[in-house]
């Protein structure tokens, strides 16, 4: 099962790597990972996309404890959150379709930052779920020249 | 700086090589040992960092104090990652100090430049790069928290030369900040087992006909062994432990049942399959003891588990209940409960069952065999000193042989590589812990592959006049591989057989100034040679010519259940054996 993780984590040389290093020497995945700072500048926030069965995802839980700079652990998907990712899309559109490509943009809540000779950069900020099917059906209009996500993010309510 | 906070935390011995980029640190060790109003803090330089490293480690497992050493950049700090990890793996508390190249040529390349961060990263407990010199003095104190606090483990500290020279004003008190563990760690030594916890592990102890305890190494490392010889034996609780855990109890008390696992006594294992209730203190089922965790403990209705690390409880086993926390506190209380209650069951019939299988199931070989047998030359060791004496070891064989044949009547006595199985530990182990126990006899029990990993440290041994006891019981070989080999390979012996190496071990002992120093190779000379050797004030170098073909027994084989062990010719077997070949990916 897909779970999001949240990691408090004190910003200190190599924290990051450890973190990293503990999903590959243990053999957990790792599908996205999101870093920034927070209001504490001492504290980075790492929201993470893992998937594995219970047991998998407590010892994950258990083993971040572990690690010196983990100042906290959440996993989202215990409660009720909200979930977001960032889509950054290049793209050239076929003349033909542009005028359904334009419609699917709106339909999605997507904005278009910019607009020269039928190439396009599109903004889309949705679930992960919503940002691949979104993905799927730009490609039967246009021509996909560069994808950029985020990975997902994650609050609680 | 460096030197005061080590001196504040009561380090009475350093063990290290020296070189460039720790030389400031060097020469403030030297200034802090000439001032005859300081205590001294000896420095002990070994062959190699790796033996260092080991030394640190077989300190910190005989005393339980926290074990220092302190090396140079590159290869220095890159010879001490094998300790580091073997630390780690065994929970052992040590705090290695490395020189690193000053930070503007961090990055560089530089000469003898290693990113010891990233490498350390991996196998240490933490590992600090000091590029604040402001936070030089917190850091290094915080890695002695860090390092004895909790589940114990190695914590290193990437030193920049230029941090190491800067001038500041000592501040005397104060740590870094890490909040997270802090306060993950509150939670688990304020941690108290809860009067209906306490209820809970009553009952299935109460409803239990045939209890065992499993302890582990934890038991050591919280230095919870009173409290489990208080539970225990006051309530007439039988004990197995775990290679890490041998010394918990008495291994002469009648409710001892010796060592369970893979090499365990037999019926330390058939106590393990029969009994009905499983107390696990600070051990974690690891591969060694739990190859089938299906199959472990297949008849105990219930299983408890006390682990002060949360990440162990249903990790391997599922158990029907289980506590994090500190050992001794939750004993204490256990102890305390069937007191005030007067909690008392009739186990006798399981205790006289436990007392059969001993009997019957005994450890034993061949008496009769005209080559010395290495089972015989421990059992006259141990005829002399009777449980008392520190014992180290190297890996293999001779490793699982002193497990079995030697009694310990307390904990830190038996010092050996458990988890990760390093070869070479056993004699800088026996170094370090004569350094932290100056009063015991301490014995490296070697094979002669083990041994040849860290030979170098021999010159250590006379160097400092320690008078370290060394057997090498040589079969000519890694005899732990030949029986593999011989098992599971059809006897195709790759790259184990020394037999035609021209090693003479004896005059490598001469060479490093043993005054003492004998070849055994003949039976009848055992037990006379035996009493020279322990009898002998000083450095003292017995190699024993054993036979060649003496295997470890029991086995329990990869991936097999206690009920398929292998007992040899020699110990008697209630199973059916190997039911099928093991597989050839299975753990080995």
């Amino acid at each position: 099962m897909r779970h999001i993780i949240a990691i408090l984590l004190q910003n200190e040389a190599g924290a990051l790597s450890r973190v990293a290093n503990l999903f590959s020497t243990r053999g957990y995945n790792i599908e996205s990972l999101a870093v920034a700072p927070t209001d504490d500048p001492t504290v980075s926030r790492l929201t993470l996309v893992t998937t594995g069965n219970d047991a998998v995802i407590a010892q994950i839980g258990s083993q971040l404890r572990k690690l010196i700079d983990v100042v906290d652990v959440m996993d989202l998907t215990e409660g009720a959150h909200f979930e977001r990712e960032l889509l950054l899309l290049k793209l050239k559109a076929k003349p033909s379709q542009l005028q359904a490509l334009q419609e699917l943009v709106a339909a999605t809540m997507g904005h278009v930052l910019s607009n020269e000779s039928h190439s396009f950069v599109i903004e889309l900020t949705s679930s992960e779920a919503q940002v691949s099917r979104f993905l799927a059906q730009v490609a039967e209009y246009a021509e996909i020249l560069e994808v950029v996500r985020s990975g997902a993010l994650g609050i609680a309510h | 700086m460096v030197v005061q906070v080590l001196a504040d935390e009561g380090v009475d011995v350093i063990f290290g090589y020296s070189g460039g980029a720790i030389l400031p640190t060097y020469d403030a060790i030297f200034v802090h040992n000439q001032d005859t109003t300081r205590r001294p803090m000896p420095l002990i330089v070994p062959a190699n960092e790796q033996g260092a490293g080991f030394m640190a480690a077989g300190y910190a497992r005989a005393s339980g104090r926290v074990g220092v050493c302190v090396v140079t950049s590159g290869p220095g700090a890159t010879n001490t990652v094998t300790p580091v990890r073997d630390c780690m793996a065994d929970s052992i508390p040590v705090v290695v100090l490395c020189g690193q190249v000053p930070t503007s040529a961090i990055g560089s390349d530089a000469f003898q430049e290693a990113p010891v961060s990233a490498l350390m990263g991996s196998v240490a407990k933490h590992v600090f790069l000091v590029t604040d010199p402001h936070k030089l003095e917190a850091t290094i104190r915080t890695a002695f928290e860090l390092a004895r606090t909790g589940r114990p483990g190695p914590v290193v500290v990437d030193l920049p030369k230029d941090i190491q020279t800067w001038q500041g004003v000592f501040q005397g008190s104060g740590t870094l900040p890490i909040p997270g563990y802090r306060r993950r760690l509150q939670q688990v030594e304020t941690q108290q087992l809860s009067p209906a916890s306490i209820e809970e592990f009553f009952s299935l102890l109460g409803a239990a006909k045939r209890p065992l305890i499993y302890a582990g190494g934890g038991v050591i490392n919280a230095n919870a062994t009173d409290s489990l010889r208080s539970f225990a034996h006051g309530l007439g609780i039988p004990v197995v432990t775990t290679l890490m855990a041998i010394g918990a109890v008495d291994t002469m008390h009648e409710h001892s049942m010796r060592m369970l696992g893979m090499h365990g006594a037999a019926f330390a294992n058939y106590a393990v399959d029969d009994c009905d209730f499983l107390i696990t203190l600070g051990a974690r089922f690891d591969d060694r003891v739990a190859a089938v965790p299906a199959r472990f403990a297949k008849n105990a209705v219930a299983i408890a588990h006390f682990d002060v690390d949360a990440s162990e409880i249903n990790k391997v086993k599922r158990v029907q209940f289980s506590y994090v926390g500190g050992l001794d506190d939750a004993l204490r209380r256990l102890t305390a409960h069937a007191l005030a209650v007067h909690f008392a069951r009739d186990w006798s019939e399981w205790h006289r069952h436990c007392a059969q299988l001993a009997q019957t199931h005994r450890m034993n070989y061949d008496r009769e065999s005209a080559l010395i047998q290495p089972y015989y030359v421990i059992e006259e060791l141990n005829r002399l000193t009777r449980g008392e004496a520190v014992i180290s070891t190297g890996v293999g064989q001779h490793q699982m042989w002193a497990a079995q044949y030697f009694d310990f009547k307390s904990p830190r006595l038996w010092l050996t590589s458990g988890s990760m199985g390093t070869m070479g530990f056993g004699l800088p182990a026996a170094i370090g812990a004569q350094f932290a126990r100056p009063d015991r006899i301490v014995i490296d029990i070697d094979g002669d592959a083990s041994i040849r990993m860290n030979l170098g440290e021999l010159e250590t041994v006379t160097t400092y006049d320690l008078p370290v006891k060394i057997v090498v019981l040589n079969n000519f070989g890694d005899g732990m591989v030949k029986q593999w080999q011989k098992l599971f390979f059809k006897g195709r012996l790759s790259a184990s057989d020394k037999s035609l190496h021209k090693k003479d071990f004896v005059k490598a002992a001469e060479a490093d100034g043993f005054p003492w120093v004998r070849r055994l190779d003949r039976k009848e000379d055992v037990p006379r040679i035996v009493e020279e050797f322990i009898a002998f004030k000083g450095p003292a170098f017995l190699e024993v010519l054993i036979d060649p073909d003496a295997g470890v027994y029991p086995m329990v084989g990869p991936g097999q259940a206690y009920d398929e062990m292998i007992t040899g010719d020699h110990i008697v077997s209630r199973g059916k054996g190997p039911t099928r070949p093991p597989g050839a990916n299975e753990m080995f």
